[in-house]
């Protein structure tokens, strides 16, 4: 059986990757499960969905937690821990991650167990069709799948939307079946779980506390500020000092967020460990002096 | 009579009530919404938050929030503002807080429930007379859940519950004209893309006592489609295209506060995001044509009672 786990962001079209190669699996003949996992999805939040794919029934339920397949559609996931997106990686997980930085760069940050795989970013892609790109770089891995099985599942599965955005998805995803072609047949299938073969793990029992000890009580306000949802960003707003007219309300006054702080030169300045990067700010400024910066791009500058 | 208001942006608050760090989605118009209500309102507050959307701000184990937070049932935030509100009076009248600790009652609560099932509450606590403020985040559909349609879902959307080629066949029900019909102390519509007209009817609404409803068209990215940054572009278009009319019920009257001159074609609404992508299509002309003749029909109807 395969187990596969993509990762990504709410509105990076991931939810419907896991669809894609799963409707692509069951059209080679597999018997398959995929679904999104069920929670407070958000649009830059961390996200996963799952396939599970077997020639045989499939008795397995639930979110995979040894994935055989692991795909990373934004390296930046690796930063929030509650994201989770490396749990379970053993020796023999196939990490396929989706960056325009060099794999020699991530062997060594990561130092996985297993093997690393970088799907490179391509040239015209934009973040909405990242799942696409991640459907058509995991069906590339698999011996079951071809680039004919690809495109008709991504036909299926975007019917809904315009003839244009399905073909750019097409495309997108064939240029990463393609530059993955070598890879054909490196991720393998494990046998299936079996409950005979379960192992109960050495359990603490813990003695029953008072209530007002084990439930937790929060009077601390404001506590949101610990959450750094600047990761969520994709693409960074920019402001250009020399263009900022410093008029200060515009950008302020509609940042959802309200992190947009103007200060005494009424220079506004932009919160990046909490802006998520809606961009509502550079496309309210009538100066033009926000840009939007990919975030992998500008993180690289500021290093440099 | 409309009193002025503020006449720039600049004089707005530029500090926040809510902290930043919030779960909710890069570009969400509810919580733009009530950035501006808390803002204005200040930490006096306590919101009773129905189940919905901005119920995942104070989602264990953090919170944007600096006063107290009561969440409740999807049909019973009105039922909770009035065992608050009770609450607070008791203690004043027994001299057990003063009025510096008062606290204004908030409910926040999406459409679903401010348009379905907490209406009974709603209607029940308008009737009592109970003095509480009342904001619901309208994003014309259950958001939380993927948006599957809503009473507030107009005409022609794509839900994940109305997915024909016609989208949602049902015809958004009048929140505004319900609340209306109880004759409480006020009611308005608002969008966070009117930050000036949004805080001068938080301020009267903030300065009146009985029940008060901000009805907010809260654009939404990941249910409407569309790029979060064309958020409050959006939500100005729909005040542009007459489709969210910005008005206030006072005293016994409805008054527009204003009226889009010129009034710009619906199709530039609905072009602007996914879920109403197919109404552009040829075989939808004459929805299309129907929904703009409603319009059309309404601020005839507004400018025949000027």
């Amino acid at each position: 059986m395969y187990r596969i786990r993509f990762h990504g962001r709410g509105g990076q079209g991931l939810k419907r990757a896991g669809r894609i190669l799963g409707t692509a699996l069951f059209r080679a003949g597999l018997e398959v499960q995929d679904a999104p996992r069920y929670g407070a999805e958000r649009r830059g939040a961390p996200i996963f969905a799952y396939v599970r794919a077997s020639r045989s029934p499939i008795h397995e339920r639930g979110v995979i937690s040894c994935p055989d397949l692991l795909i990373i559609a934004d390296p930046h996931l690796l930063a929030m821990p509650d994201s989770g997106v490396l749990a379970g990686a053993t020796t023999r997980t196939v990490v396929l991650l989706h960056t325009g930085e060099p794999v020699s760069l991530w062997r060594e940050r990561l130092d996985l167990p297993g093997p690393l795989l970088i799907l490179p970013r391509l040239p015209g892609e934009e973040e909405r069709f990242r799942g696409a790109v991640c459907a058509g770089g995991a069906a590339a891995l698999l011996t079951e799948l071809d680039e004919g099985l690809l495109a008709r599942a991504i036909s299926e599965e975007l019917a809904h939307l315009s003839a244009e955005l399905i073909m750019t998805s097409l495309g997108l995803a064939r240029a990463a079946h393609a530059a993955l072609a070598g890879e054909r047949g490196i991720v393998r299938q494990e046998e299936p779980i079996s409950a005979a073969g379960y192992k109960t793990p050495a359990w603490l029992t813990l003695a029953c506390e008072e209530a007002a000890v084990s439930a937790p009580a929060i009077h601390a306000a404001a506590t949101s500020e610990l959450s750094q949802t600047g990761l969520w960003r994709g693409k960074r707003p920019v402001i250009d000092p020399g263009r900022c007219r410093g008029c200060w309300w515009l950008c302020a006054t509609f940042c959802p967020e309200r992190v947009i702080a103007v200060d005494a030169n009424r220079r506004p300045r932009i919160d990046y460990g909490h802006c998520k990067g809606c961009l509502i700010c550079l496309r309210q400024c009538p100066h033009h002096a926000i840009s939007a910066v990919p975030e992998e791009e500008a993180a690289r500058e500021e290093k440099a | 009579m409309i009193p002025p208001g503020r006449q720039h942006l600049r004089e707005l608050p530029d500090r926040h009530c809510l902290a930043a760090g919030t779960p909710l989605c890069a570009g969400c118009g509810g919580l733009a919404a009530l950035q501006a209500v808390c803002d204005l309102l200040g930490e006096k507050t306590v919101i009773v938050n129905a189940a919905g959307c901005l119920t995942l701000l104070a989602a264990y184990p953090s919170t944007p929030f600096r006063g107290s937070w009561l969440y409740t049932a999807m049909a019973s935030a009105p039922a909770g503002a009035q065992g608050v509100r009770d609450g607070l009076d008791i203690l004043l009248d027994k001299g057990a807080i003063g009025t510096e600790e008062n606290l204004e009652v908030l409910v926040l609560a999406g459409d679903g429930s401010s348009g379905g099932m907490g209406l009974s509450a709603t209607s029940a606590a308008i009737d009592r007379g109970l003095d509480f403020l009342y904001l619901c985040y309208d994003n014309e559909g259950y958001g939380n859940t993927g948006q599957q349609a809503s009473a507030a879902t107009p005409r022609g959307a794509r839900t994940a519950t109305s997915r024909g080629p016609q989208g949602h066949p049902g015809a958004k029900k009048d929140l505004f004209a319900i609340w209306a019909a109880h004759r409480p102390r006020y009611v308005a519509t608002v969008t966070a893309a009117e930050p000036l007209d949004l805080a001068r009817k938080i301020e009267t609404a903030r300065n009146l006592s009985g029940p008060r409803l901000l009805l907010a068209l809260a654009p939404c990215p990941t249910g409407w489609g569309y790029e979060p940054a064309e958020g409050v572009a959006i939500g100005r278009l729909a005040v542009q295209t007459g489709l969210w009319p910005l008005k206030e019920y006072v005293d016994g009257r409805v008054q527009h506060s204003k009226i889009p001159q010129p009034r710009l074609p619906v199709r530039d609404y609905f072009a602007s995001q996914g879920r109403f992508a197919h109404l552009l299509r040829p075989e939808n002309e004459q929805l299309l044509a129907a929904l703009q003749d409603e319009t059309d029909r309404y601020w005839q109807e507004v400018e025949e009672h000027a």
